[in-house]
């Protein structure tokens, strides 16, 4: 979407028309009349002239005043109150990250967001695995918050110092060498990664605070099991084996995705299964890292570009 | 004469007679209108009732005042557990989930969620009134129930007012403002109300705020006192190193005997970025004793000093009367967000046992007073440092329980890891810095009170449970896992004896027993669940002969 022109730029668009359309007129009535074989054709022309330059402008002055980046106050306004009610306490009161809740100015998400079209699925649908729950807000009540949010981003925006949040210079502490040695050494982590294989080009993929957390674990604050890359063998009573991703465990029931596609699941008391989660290692992980270690190792990692 | 003397015996004995039996029958009537289904003017919820709660009843948020979240009731037991059912549940039709736990007193059960409060027939689990304070711009980030007392609920609302609502139909008495919602306080506890005080602590993280909790006067409003766990940073009298915060915002416990109640204090502020407030930061992160009468301080302790990763010790101060170590003491326990459990003498505030239950990197042991040593190392810090706990804690909200029998202290803990960030440019003010959660793996955790280990860890299957525990005398503990079940274990080994899947539960049970028959309530998203042993079959319960006969001609049994 082009970005509006100002009131005062349509209004000098609109003079300038005017003018233009009085010279003609003027000009050509002042005139003899040119050859036409019909005044009235000429006349009329003239006429159609007129009323198409007349309707462009008028819908160029009922093009919505606001776009995602400028929205009228009082909307914006009635998105602060909404949001300091249901919002503030994880995301801030400025939207600048609060309790668990990240900053929300600084998110590519809200970035990309045009009038509410990334962050209103999300409003709505919640990030369970991050901990967000959902929340049902009119349509008139979640643009008002989506008008608050982009309004506290521009500000945001406009003092770059003093954001809350992780800037990707922050995080440039580690060394790169012995990154690596940590990784292919007492980290363990060759073992299942590869930075040529898995992990090439991963620095681009990821940025900043974004490497580091998908560097310690990779699936979401909340490690349930419908996230993980998990697999599951589950031998049923007959000897026969079935094999996929677990796509369901709670102490009662397993469940997998088979290769054919098809959820399966049991009850646990009825079969015999074993889980291969490769994610073990990185909650494992977390209680043997240093800082030290961990700096170097992400250092190592922004090197995979 | 001596006719008329026997004579008046003869009156005197049968008027004796005739008066013992009139009184007789007025104690039995009087005796039948005190049973339960008695006139509820009968049986009001005094001061002594809150004291010695009867079987009917969950009269306050703990249940009792020493916050064991305990039952006495023992009809459900391991062995027909089984065979729980649902006797009934209420739909709120809102989005907002229901955090807080029920009160029930008379037959009348009483929930709420931001703004709203239900009063419920226990028997039919119709609305029977329904109160919604209008719409305010505090934090609704969840409410945790309401107070009774005598005639009348006490209700916080998300803009820090406190409401006194009449019990019998929801209108409000009086509306009192608490804390300054304009200046970032909201509250959302039930208070706990001691004889003629009922107290009520505020919250408010994001800004640079004086933690309060306050008594007010239950007929008329009127502030009685005000307790600061820390002031303004200004003021002549601040005692906390530049330290605002303290909120508390957990209903407190009580002890009769001693005259004092107990409270857990908030984190500090500003809150990841320690710079500017040097020093243990009291009364942040602590547990503190109050004279109810007078809001003095009699001690208080610190689980977090100088806390700088959100670690509010705002978890139930567990009141137990036991042995420790051999010797009869006085106990106040706290499984606390930071992931230390503690053991106080609560006359003293001395410590007698602090261990870890969960993951725990950030100290750099204990000090001589049992209390945790922070280790600098680990202070949030421009490049990030590696935490655990994150910063929802090795537990937060839901309450623990304490079950005397096995001597267990059952609380629904994590194992989490998150990184903390803070810098200068992050300023002074409110949460001055970032922090993000990474890993988390939850379980219900049976701490032995004598040595701090766990007797039994039970996999609650993901990252963070949100129920409460509540332990009975048949024992019984219920909670609910991360993955949609509510459970109930057996509190000796914590082997599961029964589950429903309705969803996560999110706040913390409670058990009462009406007409003869025990419920346990727990709560799913806006829906409250009532459990309880079957009723007895209707007499005559066969097949009818239509349906029999429709069968292929065999009849059924």
């Amino acid at each position: 979407m082009t970005s509006p022109d100002s009131p005062a730029k349509i209004g000098c668009a609109k003079f300038k028309a005017k003018q233009t359309q009085r010279f003609l007129v003027t000009f050509l009535l002042s005139r003899p009349l040119l050859p036409f074989r019909d005044s009235r054709v000429f006349l009329l022309s003239i006429g159609l002239a007129v009323a198409f330059c007349n309707l462009s402008l008028a819908r160029q002055q009922s093009a919505p005043p606001s776009a995602p980046q400028a929205a009228p106050a009082e909307q914006a306004q009635k998105g602060q109150s909404i949001f300091a009610a249901q919002c503030a306490f994880c995301h801030g009161r400025d939207a600048g990250g609060g309790e668990t809740g990240p900053d929300l100015t600084s998110s590519e998400l809200v970035e990309k967001d045009v009038n509410g079209n990334e962050i209103a699925p999300v409003v709505r649908s919640g990030r369970i695995d991050k901990g967000m729950p959902p929340f049902s807000l009119s349509d008139a009540d979640l643009a008002a918050v989506v008008a608050f949010i982009h309004v506290q981003k521009t500000k945001m925006d406009a003092h770059a110092g003093r954001r809350r949040t992780v800037l990707a210079e922050d995080l440039l502490t580690g060394n790169t060498e012995e990154g690596k040695q940590y990784f292919n050494g007492a980290g363990g982590c060759a073992k299942c990664h590869s930075p040529s294989g898995d992990l090439a080009g991963v620095a681009s993929r990821f940025r900043g605070l974004a490497l580091l957390e998908r560097m310690l674990y990779p699936w979401g604050r909340r490690a349930s099991p419908s996230s993980s890359p998990a697999t599951v063998t589950v031998t049923l009573p007959s000897g026969e084996t079935v094999s996929g991703k677990l796509a369901y465990r709670d102490e009662f029931v397993i469940a997998l995705v088979d290769t054919s596609g098809w959820y399966r699941s049991w009850f646990k008391s009825n079969v015999k299964f074993t889980v291969n989660n490769p994610l073990e290692a990185h909650g494992e992980q977390l209680g043997k890292y240093t800082d030290e270690t961990m700096h170097n190792v992400l250092a190592y990692l922004q090197t995979l570009r | 004469m001596k006719k008329s003397r026997l004579q008046k015996k003869l009156v005197r004995r049968q008027l004796l007679l005739v008066a013992g039996i009139v009184l007789l029958l007025a104690h039995q009537h009087t005796a039948r209108a005190q049973a339960a289904d008695g006139h509820p003017a009968d049986r009001a919820l005094d001061a002594a009732t809150l004291l010695k709660p009867p079987a009917d009843s969950w009269p306050m948020y703990h249940g009792t005042y020493s916050g064991q979240r305990h039952s006495k009731l023992a009809q459900i037991t391991p062995a027909n557990i089984y065979q729980l059912t649902l006797a009934w549940a209420f739909d709120t039709r809102q989005t907002a989930e229901i955090k807080s736990t029920p009160i029930i007193f008379n037959g009348i059960l009483y929930v709420t969620t931001p703004d709203n409060v239900w009063a419920l027939d226990a028997r039919s689990a119709n609305v029977i009134w329904h109160y919604a304070y209008p719409p305010n711009q505090g934090l609704h980030i969840g409410h945790r129930g309401v107070a009774l007392y005598k005639d009348s609920l006490y209700f916080t609302t998300p803009d820090a007012h406190l409401l006194r609502l009449d019990a019998r139909d929801g209108t409000v008495k009086w509306n009192v403002v608490v804390a300054d919602v304009k200046r970032g306080y909201w509250t959302t506890l039930a208070p706990l109300i001691v004889r003629d005080h009922v107290m009520v602590g505020t919250s408010g993280d994001f800004d640079n705020l004086p933690g309060m909790l306050k008594s007010f006067d239950p007929e008329t409003g009127e502030e009685q006192w005000t307790f600061y766990s820390t002031l303004p940073r200004e003021s002549p009298d601040a005692f906390s190193g530049g330290a605002t915060g303290g909120n508390m915002w957990i209903t407190g416990t009580y002890d009769r005997q001693l005259n004092l109640v107990y409270f857990g204090t908030g984190n500090p502020t500003p809150v990841l970025a320690a710079q500017d407030r040097p020093g243990d930061n009291p009364w942040t992160c602590s547990i503190v004793a109050l004279n109810p009468d007078t809001g003095k301080l009699a001690w208080g302790f610190q689980a977090s000093p100088h806390d700088t990763h959100d670690w509010d010790a705002v978890e139930v101060p567990v009141l137990v009367d036991g042995t420790f170590k051999g010797v009869q003491r006085k106990m106040l326990m706290q499984a606390s967000r930071n992931g230390y459990f503690f053991v106080l003498d609560r006359t003293t505030g001395k410590s007698l046992l602090t261990t870890t239950f969960a993951a725990a990197n950030w100290s750099a042991g204990l000090d001589q007073d049992g209390r945790p040593i922070p280790n600098p190392a680990k202070d949030p810090a421009r490049d990030g440092r590696l935490i655990a706990p994150d910063e929802g804690g090795a537990t937060n909200y839901r309450s623990p329980s304490f079950d005397a029998r096995t001597g267990l202290f059952l609380v629904s803990a994590r194992d989490s890891y998150g990184v903390y960030f803070s810098k200068p440019e992050d300023g002074e003010y409110g949460w001055a810095g970032a922090d993000y959660g990474v890993y988390g793996k939850a379980m219900l955790k049976a701490i032995d009170y004598q040595t701090g280990k766990a007797r039994w860890t039970h996999d609650l299957g993901g990252g963070w449970a949100s129920a409460g525990v509540l332990t009975t005398d048949s024992g019984l503990a219920f909670t609910g896992d991360s993955v949609g079940n509510v459970l109930a274990l057996r509190t000796s080994d914590g082997v599961t004896l029964w589950h429903s899947h309705i969803g996560d539960v999110g706040n913390s049970p409670i058990t009462y027993e009406l007409d003869g028959r025990q419920y346990v309530l727990v709560a799913s998203g806006g829906t409250l669940y009532a459990w309880a042993l079957p009723e007895a079959p209707r007499k005559g319960t066969r097949v009818d002969s239509m349906h029999a006969k429709r069968l292929n001609g065999k009849e059924l049994r």
